[in-house]
């Protein structure tokens, strides 16, 4: 028991956090005046929740491996709109079938993201420098694609109807979130390849040393992530019916910041998709309980900010105790 | 429990006392109810097995990490330690086996910073800061402009300035966890020269070693732990080395030299006119059961062979062959998959993932037997782990205890159950029994000679010789990257290997 709690102190801490976080929102929520319900606990309210920030938290699975493996990627905003404006475009002007634009779209994010893996791997360079790069690329690639112009489906004919009114549903959205978060978990703590993650961002030296397969892992890890935020993209094009050049702009600061209150070190090594999936639902019940009771965008940035910060330095301690 | 008898010994009164120091991580008794003394002047080894407690009660003197009880006197006043500023007010440092020094600092900011003897003013002043440390750097005989940046230092040198670091904190009590295990036998002596200085004026040295002959020739007196106990203190004169084994062991470790020789006639790996940009024309075979012994001084290229070996390093020219088909390494995941496997020197930045557990560490190289469609086979790994941490009797709280809470030598034993399971055909040992204890060290050389009775063949490094000579058929001896002698071990002796690792003309001897 006592060296269960050691090993898994982080995830102890985040779900604390979790639940602080919750009993705030339900103390702060403002109340239906006729019936004295708290808006926050409404059924409708948490769906709601949850299908708006299904997106990032799909990301957020993959960037974590990413992290583990002491790595970054900082092009999934932009990927995220590509793979949006791809999936807009199948559906409105190449007249693609559903599954047909789907499938293209997340297969141009996971192109990205296999992009993004090889120069990495081969190239030797940071991760950091490779994705800030592709993730300025495919935005000017998505604009170029788009004109900017934004490709509304609400006009595009039945077949684009059928798609955002199918994929915008919250079961949708919320099932295929909670099916790859427990894939996710699965690779990461039951399979070869979830160990060689971690065991790459434990120490790239000696990995080399143990004969691990790193380029195969680089590469799989941000195809990936890559391909998730391909789904993203589909799934951010769908709730907002709209293909979007300029959507996710600054997206991939919030997924690394739901993986960084999640518990993952960005110095690699040690982290849990269990702790994202916490990370992904501190930030949304904190933008939620934000927006009902009218707290402005700007105010709202800022207490992100205060929260990144109380969850790192939490965990500092911990790693330094 | 306590000893009393020493007092009169040594003049009236100890510089430091320890009194019953208890320390537990978890559920692990790291030390518990010790009380040690130590007395100006003199040098005092603390020894014991893997895991007795010995660096930990070294970190808790600097101030490292926090007794969770018990007291501690200095000249007879009771004092506190509850981390390094205390521990430096009050005069001790401990000397770190992993340098906590800064590679990219100069000698002097290294010796200066967070130093209290030396108050910083706003604006570094270089010549004021060379000034501070020239007094102490000409103390620990290390004769080096102070501007020059640590890293390009050697190893050695390092150490010297963490002891001048040291001095220039007026240090009185210097603790030396594992110092001389990463040193060279040069360095090594150069150290006990400084550490011979301090003794005679007046310094308490704590030093913490595995490697007996070093621990006879420069201690006064020894303490010794066993499983966070203290077990007894005497002087070193009065101690026969197998009474010092068998209190720290707690039972007769016979040294027992090698059975018998597993060399067949059957060449397993050959190596012809091997060349790379710090080899020259390294020849020899390897045969099927031979342990083949690589002597040499540090910089001699015996790493560098490993490296080449396990396709690290470029190869120039020359020809290697694995069961007579030719043998080219283009990486280690390569090497492996040929059949050769290197245990690296350094554990912690070569070998181990410090966060992950004992479990994920032995298997990770084996891991493609392990599993079934990609994921691990849970049950069958735990029992192999299991296994392998019998046949390196491996001491740790459990499977899933992080790597990072083993002490060293337990740290040792991952690394090479990790290797056990590999099974290559070739192993590469790079000196697999640096920082492990007396009993832990013959059970490495049991495994080496088990795997040699299988018919693998093992390359073996180390820098202390008698092990070579125990362990080996024939010692391959390089000096700067040359091949100067290859000897047959029972017909050569310590001397012998020596002359030809040290001598400056290099002529090459055949086999
Ligand atoms: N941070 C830690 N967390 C958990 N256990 C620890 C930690 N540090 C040390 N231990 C445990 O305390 C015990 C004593 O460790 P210590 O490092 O003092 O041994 P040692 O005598 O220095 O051994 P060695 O000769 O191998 O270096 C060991 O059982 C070790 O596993
Ligand atoms: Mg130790």
């Amino acid at each position: 028991m006592k060296s269960f709690v050691l090993r898994n102190r982080t995830l102890i801490q985040s779900s604390a956090g979790l639940l602080v976080i919750f009993v705030a929102a339900i103390l702060l929520s403002p109340t239906d005046l006729r019936t004295d319900e708290v808006l926050f606990l409404k059924a409708d309210n948490l769906t709601n929740m949850l299908r708006v920030s299904a997106p990032v938290a799909i990301i957020a699975l993959g960037m974590t491996l990413v992290i583990l493996t002491g790595g970054i990627d900082l092009s999934v905003g932009s990927t995220l709109a590509f793979c949006s404006v791809v999936a807009a475009l199948g559906l409105s002007e190449w007249n693609l079938g559903i599954f047909a634009a789907i499938l293209l779209a997340i297969l141009a994010g996971g192109a990205v993201g296999l992009l993004n893996g090889s120069l990495i791997a081969w190239l030797k360079v940071q991760p950091f420098v490779i994705t800030l790069a592709s993730m300025i690329g495919v935005r000017g690639l998505t604009r170029w694609l788009s004109n900017n112009q934004n490709i509304q489906l609400r006009t595009a004919g039945e077949v684009a109807v059928r798609f955002f009114e199918f994929f915008s549903q919250k079961t949708v959205m919320i099932g295929l979130f909670v099916l790859l978060a427990a894939v996710f978990a699965l690779l990461l703590s039951g399979t070869v390849f979830g160990r060689y993650v971690r065991a790459l961002g434990d120490n790239a030296k000696a990995s080399v040393y143990a004969g691990l397969p790193i380029k195969r892992v680089q590469i799989a890890v941000y195809t990936l992530t890559g391909l998730l935020a391909g789904l993203a993209g589909v799934l951010t094009c769908a709730r907002t019916t709209t293909g979007n050049p300029n959507d996710g702009i600054a997206a991939e600061l919030d997924v690394i910041a739901v993986v960084v209150i999640g518990g993952t070190s960005l110095a690699g090594g040690r982290g849990s998709i269990v702790g994202t999936v916490i990370g992904a639902l501190i930030i949304a019940i904190l933008v939620n309980i934000l927006g009902l009771r009218n707290v402005g965008a700007n105010e709202q940035l800022m207490l992100k900010a205060v929260i990144i910060v109380v969850a790192v330095v939490m965990q500092h301690q911990r790693t330094s105790s | 429990m306590t000893d009393t008898s020493t007092t009169s010994e040594k003049g009236p009164q100890p510089i430091l006392r320890a009194r019953n120091v208890g320390k537990s991580f978890g559920g692990v008794h790291a030390l518990r109810d010790v009380s040690i003394d130590v007395y100006a002047g003199e040098v005092h080894a603390i020894v014991g097995e893997n895991g007795a407690g010995k660096s930990t009660f070294g970190k808790i003197l600097g101030g490292a990490i926090p007794a969770d009880s018990g007291s501690f006197e200095l000249d007879g006043r009771t004092v506190t330690i509850c981390n390094p500023i205390d521990a430096q007010q009050l005069g001790i440092t401990i000397i770190f086996q992993e340098l906590d020094l800064f590679p990219n600092l100069s000698v002097a900011e290294n010796i200066a910073i967070r130093n209290l003897a030396y108050s910083d003013r706003l604006l570094v002043n270089r010549k004021r800061m060379a000034e501070f440390c020239l007094p102490m750097l000409k103390r620990v005989g290390l004769d080096v402009d102070p501007g020059t940046m640590l890293g390009d230092l050697h190893l050695g040198h390092q150490q010297l300035v963490a002891i001048a670091r040291a001095l220039s904190m007026n240090a009185r009590v210097i603790v030396f966890d594992e110092s001389t295990s990463s040193l060279s036998d040069e360095f090594v002596e150069n150290l006990f020269q400084v550490i011979d200085l301090l003794r005679s004026e007046g310094i308490a040295c704590i030093f913490i070693s595995h490697k007996m002959e070093e621990l006879f020739r420069i201690s006064d007196r020894v303490t010794v732990l066993r499983d966070g106990e203290y077990v007894g203190s005497r002087p070193a004169s009065e101690l026969p080395q197998d009474e010092l084994i068998g209190m720290m062991v707690g039972r007769k470790v016979s040294e027992q030299t090698r059975a018998e020789s597993h060399a067949a006639g059957e060449v397993l790996f050959e190596c012809t006119g091997l060349r790379t940009r710090r080899l020259h024309d390294i020849s020899f075979t390897l045969h099927r059961g031979e342990v083949m012994g690589l002597a040499g001084l540090i910089g001699a290229g015996r790493g560098e062979l490993g490296k080449a070996l396990f396709g690290l390093t470029r190869i120039v020219g020359g020809q290697m062959s694995l069961e007579s088909r030719p043998y080219l390494p283009r990486s280690p995941r390569h090497a492996i998959e040929l059949g050769v496997g290197l245990v690296p020197r350094d554990r912690k930045t070569e070998g181990l993932m410090m966060q992950m557990s004992v479990r994920d560490n032995t298997t990770l190289a084996s891991l493609s037997d392990l599993n079934a469609l990609g994921l691990i086979r849970q049950r069958e790994e735990s029992t192999v782990v299991e296994r392998v941490g019998t046949q390196t009797r491996l001491r740790a709280s459990g499977a899933h205890a992080e790597v990072s809470s083993l002490s060293g030598g337990n740290q040792q034993k991952v690394l090479l159950g990790r290797w056990l399971l590999v099974e290559p055909k070739v192993y590469f040992f790079d000196d697999p029994t640096r920082g492990v204890d007396i009993g832990a060290k013959h059970d490495i050389y049991d495994l080496i000679e088990q795997q040699a009775a299988r018919g693998k063949g093992v390359l073996f490094v180390s820098s202390e010789l008698p092990e070579l000579l125990r362990c080996c058929d024939r010692i391959l001896v390089l000096n700067q990257g040359k091949q100067v002698a290859l000897l047959q071990s029972d017909a050569t002796s310590a001397e012998e290997i020596l002359r030809y690792a040290t001598s400056q003309a290099s002529q090459a001897v055949a086999s």
